[in-house]
């Protein structure tokens, strides 16, 4: 224990000297307040807190340093232009796509990773890990490791379908309210601000209350509630897009409302609209678990990380993080979605102030 | 000033509109389902005398329209009808729970707010250094987790690990108020975990949108301390924002609650309102569900009505 605490703060002051020689002033600010912390730190906690901050720092190291050598692999491997633009994206961005891909590669192979199925009772009830289990066994005995492969299928694959439902209504009703205008523009708006004044996960409970927990309830119920949100995205992003002179000209050329929405306005509002995708995809996804937390999202035995958490949330008075495990996958990919989103939104918004 | 007051009553005759459409919604959506509270109260085994008997006794057999009156005016004064389920007032079942709910949504918002708004100006300031950066990964990250998660990070290490707080926020009779206090201590964090990262992002986005303003620049061309330019003379401007941006999240917050009430088994009306739903009790889930709505459309109100009053723009539209 002794050397750890000497290596601990050692390694800190060498880091910080190394650094200052090099000239690389913040970086060596960061690591000596880092080391000044550490003493008070280290006086109050002792040796354990001092491992916690060593652990949280290798983590957060090995984090960057994946995204860093991830985002090269991507420059090397994606078209040029596009390879200068992720030149400059922050490592959070990188780290988001990263475990984007992954759950994704998770979600479409979970049959072939997963050890065991996602139903298959392989154990006694809470039998803790071994090299069997990565994770341990669940309240009747089934793998848990397995369950959250499933999961990245199951809970994100309802979540991406609702998302695309919702953008499909809303996109669809938004780019006719600004093409056709007048009263049909007004009633839509009226409409979106009515599904907006209910609390989502509220008009979520009444509906699933009433119509039960089928699948394609779920992704109809969530569609609707998160809709209006792209509607007005739409409108807006549309609506200053119709009042342009080209668009003047193809209705001269007598083309159709149709004509006009594929080929004139798409593809000139594609790039709110990804942004807008991400962020609807994080409140759709978090509405989902939140919902299949209290029982009323996919249905057992189907493995769905918000209701895992709920089937094991007694373990955590016990110390035992194993309910934990969903709950982070879930806020992991939302994190990441978020981080990406991000980015996006800095490369197009006047957040650039400097 | 008419026309300031015109604008603040058009705007709350709007809220009673969508709370009046609201209230259709939650009514009709129910009346969907097949059979009646009268046949959910006697259950399977009930005879057709004793069903139509009780429908009679209810006024259940009564039209649609006249129900629909009955319930809202109902309503309005606070009698929701009975429970499906043990027969007593919906009130009784709800009327205290939602107390409590108010009560955790508020030691949440005292903490929050100010925090916030501190932490706001703060990043503000320092943006675009080291600081920002792990400020805006920290709060991201708040935001995107759901709720459980964080509730349940802080019940393994600030409950299980170190027993600093109850894990469980049950709540008696006759506490005192330090008590109280100590044992809601941790849904209330959770739920300032959440909205402060959304408040403080917001107010850092109100103030760096302004430090683009021409004012701004001439400040700075005067030689004014960039602490001083913010604090002087974006802060000011920044408040129809900011308030707008506190209500908005106030508004969160009584959504919110309901995941963190469960987490923590915190007696309030969005547990009441889950058990409601899972036992299909549908008076309580109407009246819960009307209260949660009511409230959000209120304190949307709020920051309109705020907005329009800190901001002169809006009160002369052109």
């Amino acid at each position: 224990m002794m050397f750890f605490v000497i290596g601990y703060y050692v390694f800190l002051l060498l880091a910080s000297v190394v650094l200052s020689l090099f000239n690389q002033t913040k970086w060596f600010r960061m690591v000596f307040a880092l080391f000044l912390v550490s003493i008070i730190v280290g006086i109050v906690g002792g040796a354990p807190a001092l491992r916690a901050i060593a652990i949280f720092a290798a983590l957060l190291a090995t984090a960057a340093a994946l995204s860093f050598a991830f985002k090269e692999f991507l420059i090397l491997i994606v078209r040029p232009n596009l390879a200068k633009e992720l030149r400059t994206a922050p490592l959070t961005a990188s780290f988001g796509i990263f475990i984007i891909f992954t759950y994704a590669i998770a979600g479409t192979f979970a049959p072939w990773i997963a050890p065991y199925g996602q139903a298959e009772v392989i154990a006694g009830a809470f039998a803790p890990a071994d090299a069997n289990m990565l994770l341990g066994a669940d309240q009747l005995g089934r793998d848990v490791f397995s369950r959250i492969i499933y999961g990245a299928r199951n809970s994100v694959g309802l979540a991406l379908i609702s998302t695309l439902g919702a953008f499909i209504l809303g996109a669809l009703a938004g780019l006719l309210a600004a093409v056709k205008g007048g009263w049909f523009d007004q009633f839509m708006g009226r409409v979106a601000d009515i599904i907006m004044s209910v609390p989502s996960l509220i008009f979520a409970l009444l509906m699933l209350s009433i119509f039960g927990t089928k699948s394609w309830v779920i992704v109809l119920v969530v569609a609707i509630i998160y809709s209006p949100r792209v509607f007005r995205l739409t409108r807006a992003v549309a609506g200053n897009i119709v009042v342009m002179d080209y668009i003047e000209a193809a209705k001269l050329r007598g083309e159709g409302d149709w004509y006009l929405i594929r080929r004139e306005i798409l593809p000139n509002s594609t790039a709110p609209l990804i942004a807008e995708f991400g962020l609807e995809f994080v409140f759709v996804f978090l509405l989902i678990a939140g919902l299949s937390f209290l029982g009323l999202g996919i249905q057992p035995p189907t493995a769905d990380w918000g209701s895992m958490v709920r089937e094991n949330a007694t373990l955590i008075s016990f110390g035992d993080i194993t309910p934990l495990i969903p709950a982070a996958a879930i806020a992991l990919l939302t994190v990441s979605v978020n981080f990406v989103v991000d980015w996006m939104l800095w490369r197009s918004s006047g957040l650039k102030e400097k | 000033m008419g026309g300031l007051l015109n604008l603040v009553l058009k705007r709350l005759g709007l809220g009673l509109i969508t709370l009046l459409v609201v209230s259709i919604l939650i009514f009709f959506a129910v009346e969907l389902l097949p059979g009646d509270t009268a046949e959910q109260i006697l259950g399977q085994g009930a005879t057709e005398e004793t069903v139509a008997a009780l429908r009679e006794q209810l006024g259940l057999n009564r039209p649609w329209y006249v129900r629909y009156l009955d319930w809202l005016s109902g309503a309005v004064v606070g009698d929701f009808g009975v429970s499906a389920l043990s027969g007593e007032p919906v009130m009784d079942v709800i009327g205290g729970r939602f107390v409590n709910t108010l009560f955790l949504a508020a030691y949440a918002a005292v903490l929050a707010v100010p925090l916030a708004i501190t932490l706001g100006v703060i990043v503000a300031l320092l943006r675009n250094t080291v600081f920002d950066r792990v400020a805006n990964v920290l709060t991201l990250t708040s935001i995107s987790s759901p709720e459980f998660f964080l509730g349940y990070i802080l019940i393994l290490f600030l409950a299980v690990k170190n027993p600093f707080f109850p894990a469980i926020a049950s709540l008696s009779d006759g506490m005192s108020l330090g008590e109280l206090l100590n044992r809601t201590f941790l849904p209330a964090l959770t739920l300032v975990l959440v909205v402060t990262a959304h408040m403080m992002r917001m107010t850092r986005a109100a103030i760096i949108n302004l430090l683009a303003s021409p004012y701004i620049e001439m400040a700075r061309l005067k030689g004014v301390s960039p602490w001083r330019v913010i604090v002087r003379h974006a802060l000011p401007n920044a408040w129809a924002p900011i308030i707008n941006v506190v209500a908005l999240n106030l508004a969160y917050l009584i959504t919110g609650v309901v995941l963190v009430e469960v987490v923590f088994v915190y007696p309030g009306i969005g547990q009441a309102l889950v058990d409601a739903v899972a036992k299909r009790n549908f008076p309580v889930v109407q009246a819960a569900s009307l209260i949660f709505a009511a409230t959000f459309i209120l304190l949307n109100l709020a920051a309109d009505v705020g907005a329009i009053l800190t901001n002169p723009r809006l009160r002369h539209p052109k």
